[in-house]
């Protein structure tokens, strides 16, 4: 029983660590109508990014500001170079990102080998919970994870940038007539979504591996909270993201996790069939 | 020097040198090189098949990888497990894979071209998790090795796939006939109104065309190409894995088809025939080929998105026709 | 009376809270060309989608030739012969002229052979050289639609909505965008072409639609306004003032004068 509770704690703090991530997907989705199948590979970058920061500084609050700067700037440099260009041919523009998570990947085994890396957590004590050892760290991950999710949606719905992401993602022509400058919303969202995905990296690196090939698990539970959550439903998004990782959490403690990730396809498959504007009506602007 | 003469002779040349390689091939570079190109023929037709639904239907299909593993998978469960003979092996992964395509399509068609995307990994993926975890039956991630039956008896002599002159001679025609039968199709009445449908589907419900109905077609067809694929896979290795499955061969099929040139026919071929052999030639030197596959569907896709043979046409076009558009 | 050739009862289409259609009762006759007039926003190319099954109606039903057709999917109701052109030129880009009119003309036929070479349907060939020469396209056979003259592609939606033998032809806006030698080029071709086929047509254009048209219904705001000749058009006060009450549209002063 107690096992359970504990799977159950692990899949909702990764739920708010994947709702972050997928927002990231998310928004790139909404805005650019672009399929990222590098996504995950961003998310990749970030434990990278994080595990580096900590082996040249030893400083993990480093490690947290360095993976979301980079991504952006990372983000936004795609953008401009790659996306751009090609914005007309959406089919391509898949292509493009099938690519770039190619490169993404060999350059990352290049540089820092195919073997993967643990990554020691700042906060190493465990608190006994339900009589069993519980590590601080995950609390404080999903701390973080719903700091930033907040602050996210406080940017989003508080600042004129974020009303500006907000008006071209609803109506992209009345928001160029009304003067807001789209391709800089664009090169913006790519930004955030990169930045999203890596920080998202860098919080879960100690949780997880960090290995050249962790985008690659990472992508289709992103495309499942995005789908099964709505498609411009970032609550929504949210919401499923969470509910996601901690039905496959829950599930795991009795029966093969290929299992559960076979469920959550198949229900993606229904919503995608019957209800492609997701599970999340009630979220929905 | 027409035009015509011009595509005549190249392809009367290229049909003379692939007819030749058992021969010339293994005194030039190597008895190794004949099975490369083995596989290049082999992995054309998954090219193929992304190509027939994108190029000429425009649909973006992620998820050929499911009818290759099911064609894959027909043949080597149906020798492995099933104890069936070469012919009714092959024959069982090619109605395997068409039967796949059908139930997959039937209800992927319906949806625009983002959620088609979508979903045509969503399926290959449930089952590419399926196959995993089925292991007795499929062997997992690692596969189920068999050996080949002969492809041909008569009386007491046997000829199989164990020679490698047959061998290579057989996957020749069966990939030239489904390049041929691509052919007939696209310049029929079906291929003229898929593409209708790809260039407007609006105006092409309004001619009369059931589009449903005519992409499902389409799926299938291209179900049939991606599972002659996996089956010859599955032949000319003598070995079958869950790993083809993944979504990451789907992609690079994609990457494939679209840098060879989609709405081509031979698209597909010249895309496949570059990336294996930059893997070939330089993973043997260098671990990382991938990049270099990455770096060049992105250029491909920035600098020329009509691939190679596009390119190609270009360049006859402005040969053949100076005055240029009128 | 014999049945009219188009026929709607109560037609409805809601766009969230937007009527675009609001309760349309029309009773075209054949052998008269109908037009459809109004203001931009008045309903007239949704009702069009409607009749051609683009869009599904929220009430009421659509009558061709006496069947019900409300409901029935696009390609079903062309092929019973309604046929129809767009606002915004809509042809098959990357196919070549000939091309575009070929699939029309065989797409209505039923069963698409997928091996046969189409080069080898003689009926088909044809038709589509007839046509070609009916709208003077034959010099531009070859050339792939999306890169045609605005006027020439404007010819070939037309063409595509004859080759396939209609009974009933909806032009949305036939001459929208033309110079004046290509307007009375396509009044001549209507014209010649409502003698074998019941033609209605949505424009804008007064002096075409009052030389052309034997009816004429105006919409506004979704619902008919009025419907009857254009002299009772011309006279009826809500009419004018709805749509023709504008210092600048003398075309209708000078068809009195010359009626």
């Amino acid at each position: 029983m107690e096992i359970l509770l504990l799977l159950a704690m692990n899949g909702l703090i990764w739920g708010l660590i994947i709702a972050l991530i997928a927002l990231g997907l998310s928004v790139i989705f909404g805005l650019l109508d672009i399929i990222n199948i590098a996504h995950g590979d961003f998310f990749m970058v970030g434990t990278m990014v994080a595990w580096a920061t900590v082996e040249a500084s030893g400083n993990f609050w480093l490690a947290f500001l360095a993976a979301p700067l980079i991504g952006f700037v990372l983000g936004a440099l795609i953008q401009r170079i790659v996306i751009q260009p090609i914005r007309n041919a959406a089919a391509l523009s898949i292509v493009a990102t099938f690519g770039l998570s190619m490169i993404m990947q060999e350059t990352a085994r290049l540089t820092f080998g195919a073997i993967p890396k643990r990554l020691l957590p700042p906060i190493q004590q465990t608190l006994t919970v339900f009589g069993l050892e519980y590590e601080v760290y995950r609390l404080f991950a999903a701390a973080l994870a719903i700091a930033a999710l907040a602050g996210f949606f406080l940017y989003l719905h508080r600042t004129k940038i974020g009303t500006w992401m907000r008006a071209v993602r609803h109506d992209r022509d009345t928001a160029i007539a009304m003067g807001i400058p789209a391709e800089k919303v664009y090169v913006l969202t790519f930004a955030i979504g990169f930045a999203l995905a890596a920080f998202g990296g860098a919080v879960a690196a100690p949780i997880t591996t960090v290995d050249f090939r962790g985008g690659v698990d990472i992508l289709p539970v992103c495309f499942m909270a995005v789908i099964i959550g709505g498609l411009g439903n970032l609550p929504g998004t949210a919401a499923a993201a969470v509910l996601l990782a901690f039905m496959e959490g829950v599930i795991q403690s009795f029966a093969d996790p290929t299992v559960a990730r076979i469920a959550s396809l198949v229900l993606m498959s229904a919503v995608l069939l019957i209800r492609p504007q997701g599970l999340f009506k009630g979220f929905a602007r | 020097m027409t035009r015509t003469a011009v595509d005549r002779g190249m392809f009367a040349a290229f049909a003379v040198l692939m007819l030749a390689v058992p021969w010339i091939v293994p005194e030039l570079l190597g008895a190794f090189w004949v099975s490369v190109i083995a596989e290049i023929l082999i992995w054309s037709l998954l090219a193929a098949s992304v190509n027939l639904l994108f190029g000429y239907v425009g649909l973006l299909s992620f998820g050929q990888a499911l009818y290759f593993g099911f064609g894959m998978y027909g043949v080597g469960i149906g020798i492995a497990h099933l104890g069936l003979s070469f012919w009714p092996a092959f024959g069982l992964g090619i109605v395997a894979s068409m039967a796949m395509a059908l139930v997959a399509g039937i209800f992927a068609v319906r949806l625009t071209w983002h959620y088609f995307a979508i979903i045509t990994v969503v399926f290959s993926l449930i089952f590419y998790f399926l196959f995993l975890t089925i292991k007795p039956v499929t062997g997992g991630d690692d596969g189920i090795n068999f050996t080949l039956p002969p492809t041909f008896r008569f009386g007491s002599t046997e000829i199989g796939l164990a020679d490698s002159t047959f061998q290579y001679f057989f996957i020749l025609f069966f990939v030239a006939a489904c390049f041929w039968l691509m052919h007939r199709v696209i310049r029929s009445p079906l291929g003229k109104a898929l593409m209708a449908i790809r260039d407007n589907d609006v105006r092409a419900s309004l001619i009369g065309l059931n589009i449903y109905l005519l992409r499902l077609v389409a799926f299938v067809m291209a179900g049939f190409l991606a599972g002659v694929s996996g089956a010859l896979f599955a032949l000319f290795g003598r070995y079958s894995s869950a790993s083809y499955m993944f979504y990451h061969v789907s992609g690079e099929a994609v990457v494939w088809a679209i840098v060879g040139g989609t709405g081509t026919l031979f698209g597909p071929f010249v895309g496949t025939g570059i990336f294996i052999l930059v893997r070939e030639v330089i993973s043997t030197q260098w671990h990382h080929h991938l990049l270099i596959v990455g770096v060049i569907a992105i250029l491909i896709v920035m600098f020329a998105p009509r691939g190679f043979v596009g390119l190609w046409h270009n360049l006859m076009d402005r040969l053949f026709s100076p005055r240029g558009s009128p | 009376m014999t049945e009219p050739v188009l026929r709607t009862d109560g037609l409805t289409k809601r766009f969230g809270g937007l009527v675009a259609v609001d309760d349309v009762n029309i009773a075209f006759e054949s052998g008269r060309v109908h037009a459809i007039i109004g203001p931009n926003g008045a309903g007239k190319t949704t009702l069009f989608n409607i009749i051609s099954g683009l869009q599904a109606p929220d009430a009421g039903r659509v009558f061709f030739a006496g069947q019900d057709i409300t409901g029935l999917k696009p390609h079903q109701i062309s092929r019973r012969g309604i046929k129809r052109t767009m606002q915004i030129k809509s042809v098959f880009p990357n196919l070549s002229v000939a091309d575009n009119l070929w699939i029309t003309a065989k797409a209505g036929q039923g069963f698409l052979h997928p091996f046969r070479s189409a080069a080898s349907f003689a009926d088909i060939q044809e038709k589509v050289d007839g046509l070609l020469e009916q709208i003077g396209l034959t010099g531009v056979a070859g050339q792939i639609a999306g890169t045609l003259a605005y006027g020439d592609m404007a010819l070939l939606e037309i063409g595509m909505a004859l080759v396939s033998s209609p009974k009933l032809l909806l032009l949305d806006e036939p001459i929208c965008g033309m110079s004046p030698v290509e307007t009375e080029n396509t009044v001549e071709k209507i014209r010649a072409l409502a003698k074998q086929v019941d033609i209605v047509i949505i424009e804008h254009d007064m002096e075409v639609v009052f030389g052309l048209a034997d009816d004429i219904t105006v919409m506004a705001q979704g619902g008919v306004l009025a419907s009857g000749t254009p002299k009772e058009i011309g006279a009826d006060e809500r009419v004018r003032e709805a749509y023709l009450g504008r210092p600048e549209d003398d075309a209708f002063d000078e068809d009195e004068a010359h009626a």
